[in-house]
């Protein structure tokens, strides 16, 4: 297989609905093997355009390469192998159990004829382990807290076994202590297994201190990009959030961290 | 770590994970199915024993009774088989793709859709020698319709529902009319077979259906697989890498010729393909395996509903002759009610 410079990029995306332009001739590339973290306010189109990305919507003009061929014209299968998203919110049959769940997340390296191969069930167990739900792995979905659940879903997407992972809000429903091991499992993955990661989170310190790469995110468009220590600053969070606010470096770990006023 | 209750089994490069929960209650139903066939051939008007039916399945019998099980029962209980198991896996396939218990093959249009066109391809000809096509395209057609008005930027079952539900009624309506231009004698008899019968079904019949389960059986189960995926909502589905669209398509074909084939042969038959998944979604869910679609469970329970229907028809007083319609609706009817109830507590609809 032939290797992009980018493993994932998007040229002149736009997407236009009854509201208003949700995305406005967005071109991105996310750099390989490194955690991309796509910030901004609320309804700016993060999730959109994780979505345009993730081939789940496809956008009125513009395309998005994998790999460096249009997503939209390689084998949906093929794609799932190669990128996994975890969407915003997502409504899954309450019965289900988390095993159950987390099996699915084999689908693509399965097919009618081979549901269960060794791979397979080493994989799932893996994924189990690594997002820490062995504990409740055969309890349905429904008995579930909002964060374990998350965990579950994100125990799924890890079963993928796909080189890139697009993650929206992955910390919703999670305390801090969670958050933080959360953010830590997904730099682990990056970091041993060479994952290439693009989410998108709320927290702005949190993403200062997980990101390797930022992108800026206002009325579908991209307005900064680049390291953390370069995007979060005081005059981007005003630009972006019309936040007033005090950055400092944060004395752990050296990364911006900002204090509205 | 305890493993979930599921028996894994390999073989080269096949493989595949089983609840044996669901397998037993399978099998169980087939059981039940077994039974019912049984009572199936000995009940009648014509009175013989078991020793006499195994004779003259299993032997040369007397030429009366040989007729009696070769040419009415038999065929008679083999219909019903292949009619309640094809209803039973078109409703269960539509329902799982739409995720919603009430788009059943019966309820948007399908069937009516089917037995119109049946209708009015016997008129036209004047033989019913073109019934199958017939239901067929009038299946096929009231899909396009319902899917091309219910289609906006993807497939809504709530749409899907309420325009199929519309459809059923016009073609009712639409049958009526045709009906009021036949001679009473033959009204008579399309009128029962509208409503789901199959009094005297030919060797023909019961290879059609059988072949129709044959040839789109297989290719259900494999959309079976699809149907776990897709069973977690689009944008999962298709981050797993599943073409949503056009497995809809796929499905929706194999849904109609199933109901298609089952409505030549037997007439709508209504609630089977409603009910059947159902039930047997309820028996393996309540066993905890909640694990892709219970489509040979469907078979079986559509197939067991079917022959108990057409046994209680088969056994009322003579003189009553009503058709097998009437009672899967009789068992149908209260199912949907209390599926409704259930998706309105929820708040589905
Ligand atoms: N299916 C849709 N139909 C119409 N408008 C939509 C649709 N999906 C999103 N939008 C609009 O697009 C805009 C961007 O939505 P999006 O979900 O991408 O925002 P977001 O940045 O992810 O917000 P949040 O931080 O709240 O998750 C919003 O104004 C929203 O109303
Ligand atoms: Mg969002």
């Amino acid at each position: 297989m032939k290797t992009a410079t980018f493993p994932l990029s998007a040229g002149g995306l736009t997407l236009t609905r009854p509201v208003g332009t949700v995305l406005d001739d967005i071109g991105l590339a996310v750099p390989r093997g490194k955690i991309s973290v796509v910030i901004g306010p609320n309804a700016c189109g993060k999730s959109t355009l994780l979505r345009c990305l993730a081939r789940l919507l496809r956008p009125d003009e513009g395309e998005v390469l994998l790999e460096g061929d249009p997503i939209d014209r390689q084998k949906s299968k093929q794609v799932a192998r190669q990128l996994a998203i975890l969407p915003q919110n997502s409504t899954v049959p309450e019965y289900l159990r988390v095993f159950d769940l987390v099996a699915r997340g084999r689908t693509p390296w399965q097919s009618p004829l081979s549901q269960w191969s060794r791979g397979d069930a080493l994989a799932v167990e893996r994924a189990l382990a690594l997002a820490g739900v062995e504990a409740y792995s055969l309890r349905p979905l429904s008995e579930l807290s909002g964060g374990q659940r998350q965990r579950a879903f994100i125990a799924m997407i890890l079963a993928q076994d796909a080189p890139i992972l697009l993650l929206d809000e992955p910390t919703t429903f999670l305390d801090l202590p969670h958050q933080i091991e959360l953010l830590d499992l997904v730099r682990k993955l990056n970091r041993e297994s060479a994952k290439t990661v693009v989410m998108v989170l709320h927290d702005i310190n949190l993403a200062a201190r997980f990101a390797d790469h930022v992108f800026a995110l206002k009325d579908g468009k991209i307005h900064r990009e680049g390291a953390p220590g370069d995007v979060i600053t005081e005059a981007t969070m005003r630009q972006i959030f019309g936040l007033d606010c005090l950055v400092i470096p944060d004395p752990l770990h050296g990364c911006p961290h900002v204090i509205p006023r | 770590m305890r493993r979930p209750t599921a028996v894994t089994w390999r073989c080269f490069a096949f493989s595949g994970r089983v609840n044996p929960q669901t397998l037993v209650l399978t099998v169980l139903t087939l059981a039940i199915l077994m039974s019912v066939s049984g009572l199936a051939l000995y009940f009648g008007n014509y009175p013989l024993t078991t020793a006499e039916i195994s004779t003259i399945l299993f032997q040369q019998g007397d030429e009366t009774p040989d007729i009696v099980i070769w040419y009415h029962r038999l065929p008679r209980l083999l219909v019903g088989i292949g009619a309640g198991a094809a209803f039973g896996v078109a409703g269960a396939l539509i329902q799982d793709m739409l995720r919603n218990p009430l788009a059943s093959p019966d309820i948007v249009g399908f069937s009516s859709g089917a037995a119109t066109g049946a209708l009015f391809t016997v008129m036209l000809t004047g033989s019913s020698f073109w019934v199958l096509p017939g239901a067929m395209v009038g299946g096929v057609l009231s899909a396009a319709f319902v899917l091309a008005l219910a289609w906006n930027k993807g497939l809504s079952s709530a749409r899907l529902v309420i325009t199929g539900l519309a459809l059923s009624l016009f073609l009712m309506a639409l049958v009526d009319i045709m009906m009021a231009r036949l001679d009473p004698l033959t009204a008579a008899d399309i009128m029962k077979w509208l409503v789901g019968a199959f009094p005297s079904p030919e060797w023909g019949d019961v290879v059609l259906i059988f072949g129709a389960l044959i040839i789109l059986g297989p290719f259900a189960l494999w959309q079976g697989f699809a149907l776990k995926s897709l069973a977690l909502g689009d944008d999962i589905a298709t981050g797993l890498g599943l073409n949503v669209s056009t497995t809809r398509l796929k499905i929706l074909f194999l849904s109609v010729g199933l109901t298609a084939c089952a409505v030549g042969v037997a007439g709508p038959l209504p609630f089977v393909a409603f009910a059947a998944n159902p039930i047997a979604r309820r028996l393996s869910a309540a066993s905890g395996a909640g694990n892709g679609s219970p489509l040979l469970g469907a078979a079986a329970v559509g197939a067991c509903l079917t022959v108990l229907a057409d046994l209680v028809c088969r056994s009322l007083p003579i003189g009553a002759d009503l058709p097998t319609g009437v009672f899967t609706a009789m068992i149908g009817a209260p199912l949907l009610m209390w599926q409704l109830t259930l998706e309105i507590r929820k708040g589905v609809i």
